[in-house]
């Protein structure tokens, strides 16, 4: 029995779990077993990735939302032992993942974003941000399973390997929840998903009015790029939807040039970009705490510069 | 002795900062640079009962002490010194008055509406040769029938352009000397009152001032406040409540020059280091920081005599003075750290040090504020 | 006329965090607050209240000191407050605080309709407690809130999940998690705070519930976070965008 097991809600996050799973695996030893929802088609790629196990979970009816295999993940969990229980930290995920750690009477460590066995503690130490994303805090947890959630993206899905094999088995399909899904509205995706753009102009309190995007725009096509924004501009102004808000409670970007345009530096927006490879920031006040966190700064008053740059974007 | 605030003094600061920062710091240059007075926050102070906050809640007000509204004062003026400067007059001199010394009609009446914030206060006293020389006042008021009518010219009146209740004094009885002074409650539909000049001044600019012209202004004879020739009395009375206020507006003022210094010299860069390593800067913070801590408990322990009931004539011309004068004394350093950048519009520092001047006059002068010391000290 | 639980934590205001020289956390001058997301589940619930009648009930557990956030809870609109206090209380891990807030309210608010709570704490965001307390009380949980209505004696939440805003039902009793975008909270005005310790407050003992299990989590190092960049500033002028544009160019991040 034992094992590491990992559920995510789609299979690209599956892949990236299936990334750190493995290797925890694969220190001590371990089976690595991965839930698959209504995606039988993608048992032998998780496996080809690293799963011994792919355990399918079959489709759920439309009224049904994903809360209602919990009972599914806690039979299996106690029948089975496993030392660590690993979730996508997406919104469902964390709910479940908590509501799991009830029933199994242990501790879970959130949005993790390292996850390393150190064999002289003979434990898991777990990294995450804390404060608002001013302080990073690390944690084992001393009961069975070790249970975490692993914000999406936070690790590259694992690599395919020739010749792996491993077993899938099919699990029954839970009764009904007591939660009614009425109706799923899909959000038109005004914006590209700019948690996967190389490269992000983030726009922040900087710019005037919503007609002058436009030219942040302009600058992030001359760099192939996407705009994102710092929390104020989609939550209050509305002035983007809200998949373009960069930040704690919004995307994490690791694109390989990120450019703040009047964009302050708040820590909770610094949050989501410190993964970029190369942080650029264009900002009047050479206070701005973005210039603290950022490679190459331009002091400057936006309206002047950044027609500047795009000029010199298109000479090249 | 307990120089903690207590729990609800603590949540209401947080609640003030908490509105101040969401309301008046996003207009505060602005109502500042176009000398406007911005109707739509005064109505969001209203809603949140900071217009009337010591006033008893029969009358309309909060019903908290006095320290309470210094507080609140205090933390309004460090986001915007007009702001805290409006509230403080509102309260602190015209609706304290009517509270201190009206009859239970015109609380009614009068000082309902104020503690409601349905309509500005103001304090009609000074005169183009009447300052700090407060008997060389000429306005008059004479009894005709069952109206008085008054007549005279006054100026630098806060609040005059926008007020809904004026208290205006003027002479009933010139040779009584210090007792023929008489004090009313003049509401803005009067008629034979006018506003005169706008004023356009160096700072303070959001506040409203103006000339307040009688010509034959006409009001009930019950619209007369308190005692015929009690009117000096009262404007003492209103001094002394006021003048915490405006200590307590120059704490926010200071309380603002410090936040802006400290910022300021962590962040910019000269010969290698943040300028706060330079001890010519560390050492002006040091004095900013110790006077702004001396200004505030001078202003806390005279609120805290009022709220016990004892005399603080004395202490409130103390925090007031000390207060003031450290205010200004501090803008012009806070200006020095910042360099050409606190010299620009725009800057904080800029509009904090054009509105730390006047602390040292109105209200009773610098000057004033010794003799009142002095004359109490020497007895 | 419903009874709705609203529970909030009282945490540092991560403002008045420093940075001390050697990496570490300074929380010498720090001071307190509601976490900013209670602060939107306290509001939700007090303006179902207004809109349904009935009562709101602020549950917290925390050291002693936290009595400033039961009064905060109060000056917001709740009509009572409980508040488990014990100073070993000062650094409870998610599990735990699930466990003393459902024993809580099975002894002293059994007849609840809905609990709300925030859907992280500010200062650990570690998400759990909401949806632990649900499972404890054996009742539907809705996580990450963005709209809540009560009809009678069902809910309908419109929740919010990554690729799609997912529309919900479930009967009462229940416990939802509510996001920051669901409502903006009210600054209490000066009568609000002044007639909140009139307003009944119990304390629970911590020697009056079960015993409170163990912590699964053991924190082994807190430390500020770090950014290290070149940090290097340039100009505005024509010269200066110039070697910017070389600077990225060096570091291939454009052609």
């Amino acid at each position: 029995m034992g094992g590491i097991w990992i559920f995510a809600d789609t299979r690209g996050q599956t892949l990236e779990l299936l990334n750190v799973g493995h290797r925890l695996a694969a220190d001590r030893k371990l089976n690595l077993s991965a839930f698959l929802l209504n995606d039988p088609d993608g048992a032998g790629d998780c496996i080809s990735r690293g799963a011994d196990e792919v355990l399918l979970l079959p489709a759920l009816a439309d009224d049904q939302s994903l809360e209602a295999f919990l009972p599914v993940l806690v039979e299996e969990a106690k029948k089975s032992d496993p030392d660590m229980f690993l979730f996508a930290a997406t919104a469902r995920g964390k709910e479940l993942a908590a509501r799991v750690a009830v029933h199994l009477e242990t501790g879970l460590c959130s949005s993790c974003t390292a996850l390393t066995y150190d064999p002289e503690r003979k434990a898991v130490v777990m990294e995450r941000l804390a404060h608002g994303g001013a302080a990073v805090q690390k944690v084992v947890c001393r009961t069975r399973p070790v249970m975490a959630t692993i914000p999406p993206g936070a690790f590259e899905p694992a690599e395919a390997v020739e010749g792996r094999s491993g077993r899938t088995r099919e699990l029954p399909a839970p009764p009904p929840s007591r939660l009614k899904v009425l109706e799923r509205k899909i959000k038109a995706r005004e914006a590209q998903d700019i948690g996967e753009a190389r490269v992000v102009v983030s726009v922040g309190r900087g710019f005037e009015k919503k007609e002058d995007l436009a030219m942040a725009r302009e600058l992030a096509a001359a760099l192939g790029g996407e705009i994102g924004c710092t929390r104020p501009l989609s939550e209050e102004m509305h002035w983007l939807p809200e998949e373009a808000c960069i930040g704690l409670s919004g995307a994490q970007v690791k694109p390989d040039l990120y450019m703040g345009v009047g964009v302050s530096g708040q820590i909770q927006h610094v949050t989501g970009i410190r993964n970029a490879r190369v942080i650029c920031a264009v900002n009047k006040d050479e206070n701005a705490p973005i210039f603290s966190v950022a490679d190459f700064g331009i002091v400057g008053d936006l309206y002047d510069v950044v027609p500047k740059l795009i000029q010199k974007l298109k000479q090249m | 002795m307990n120089f903690k605030l207590t729990e609800e003094q603590e949540l209401i600061r947080k609640n003030m900062r908490e509105f101040a920062s969401k309301h008046v710091d996003p207009i505060a240059a602005e109502i500042d640079e176009n000398s406007r007075h911005p109707a739509e926050l005064f109505q969001k102070l209203a809603e949140g009962d900071w217009m009337g906050m010591p006033i008893p809640a029969e009358y309309g007000g909060a019903g908290a002490d006095y320290l309470t509204h210094i507080v609140a004062v205090e933390e309004l003026s460090r986001s915007c010194a007009s702001t805290g400067f409006t509230v403080s007059i509102h309260v602190g001199i015209a609706s304290m008055l009517i509270l201190l010394f009206g009859n239970e009609d015109q609380k009614k009446k009068y000082l309902i509406p104020l503690a409601k914030g349905q309509n500005l206060g103001a304090f009609v006293l000074t005169e183009p040769g009447a300052g700090t020389d407060v008997m060389a006042a000429t306005s008059t008021a004479v009894l005709d029938g069952n109206d008085y009518v008054i007549n005279g010219t006054k100026t630098f009146t806060s609040n005059g352009p926008t007020g809904g209740t004026y208290l205006v004094f003027a002479w009933t009885d010139k040779a009584a000397g210090r007792k023929g002074m008489s004090a009313f409650i003049v509401p803005r539909e009067a008629p034979g009152m006018r506003v005169g000049e706008h004023f356009k001044k160096m700072g303070l600019r959001s506040s409203q001032t103006s000339e307040m012209i009688f010509k034959d202004c006409r009001i009930p004879r019950e619209n007369i406040l308190g005692q015929a020739g009690a009117g000096m009395a009262m404007a003492m009375a209103g001094f002394d409540h006021g003048r915490v206020g405006i200590a307590a507006q120059s704490v926010g003022i200071l309380q603002a020059a410090l936040d802006e210094s400290i910022r300021y010299s962590k962040e910019r860069v000269q010969f290698g280091a943040p300028i706060a390593r330079q001890q010519a800067i560390s050492w002006m913070i040091a004095n900013m920081a110790t006077d702004l801590a001396a200004a505030r408990w001078l202003t806390y322990h005279a609120a805290w005599l009022k709220d016990q009931k004892q005399p603080f004539s004395k202490e409130a011309s103390m925090a007031k003075l000390f207060a003031a004068e450290a205010a200004m004394r501090h803008t012009v350093k806070a200006v020095q750290i910042q360099g050409g950048y606190g010299y620009i519009k725009g800057a904080k520092v800029e509009r904090l040090l054009r509105d730390a001047k006047i602390t040292e006059i109105y209200e009773g002068t610098s000057e004033a504020q010794r003799m009142v010391i002095s004359g109490n000290v020497l007895r | 006329m419903p009874t709705i639980i609203a529970c909030f934590k009282w945490v540092v205001d991560e403002a008045y965090i420093r940075k001390g020289s050697s990496g570490d956390l300074v929380f010498s001058t720090v001071d307190f607050k509601i976490s900013e997301y209670d602060r939107n589940a306290v509001e939700e619930a007090v303006r179902l209240k207004e809109a349904h009648g009935g009562k709101v009930v602020a549950l917290t557990v925390g050291p002693p000191g936290a009595t400033k956030g039961v009064k905060d809870a109060l000056s917001r609109g709740c009509d009572e407050a409980i508040f488990v206090a014990d100073t070993s209380f000062e650094n409870l891990e998610p599990s735990q605080t699930a466990e003393i807030l459902a024993a809580v309210i099975r002894s002293r608010v059994p007849d609840f309709d809905l609990i709300i709570c925030g859907e992280g704490s500010g200062d650990l965001y570690a998400q759990q407690v909401g949806a632990r307390l649900a499972e404890h009380l054996a009742i539907p949980c809705i996580s990450f809130v963005q709209k809540l209505g009560v009809a009678g004696v069902s809910l309908t939440a419109e929740r919010k999940v990554e690729r799609y805003t997912e529309i919900t039902s479930a009967l009462l009793p229940s416990l939802v998690t509510v996001l920051p975008e669901i409502n903006v909270p009210r600054i209490p005005g000066v009568k609000d705070t002044l007639t909140a310790s009139r307003k009944p407050a119990a304390t629970v003992r911590k020697e009056e519930l079960p015993p409170v299990g163990e912590p699964r989590l053991q924190t082994i190092g807190i430390a500020a976070a770090r950014m290290d960049r070149t940090c290097e500033k340039f100009g505005a002028d024509e010269a200066e965008l110039a070697r910017f544009a070389d600077a990225l160019r060096k570091k291939g991040v454009i052609r």
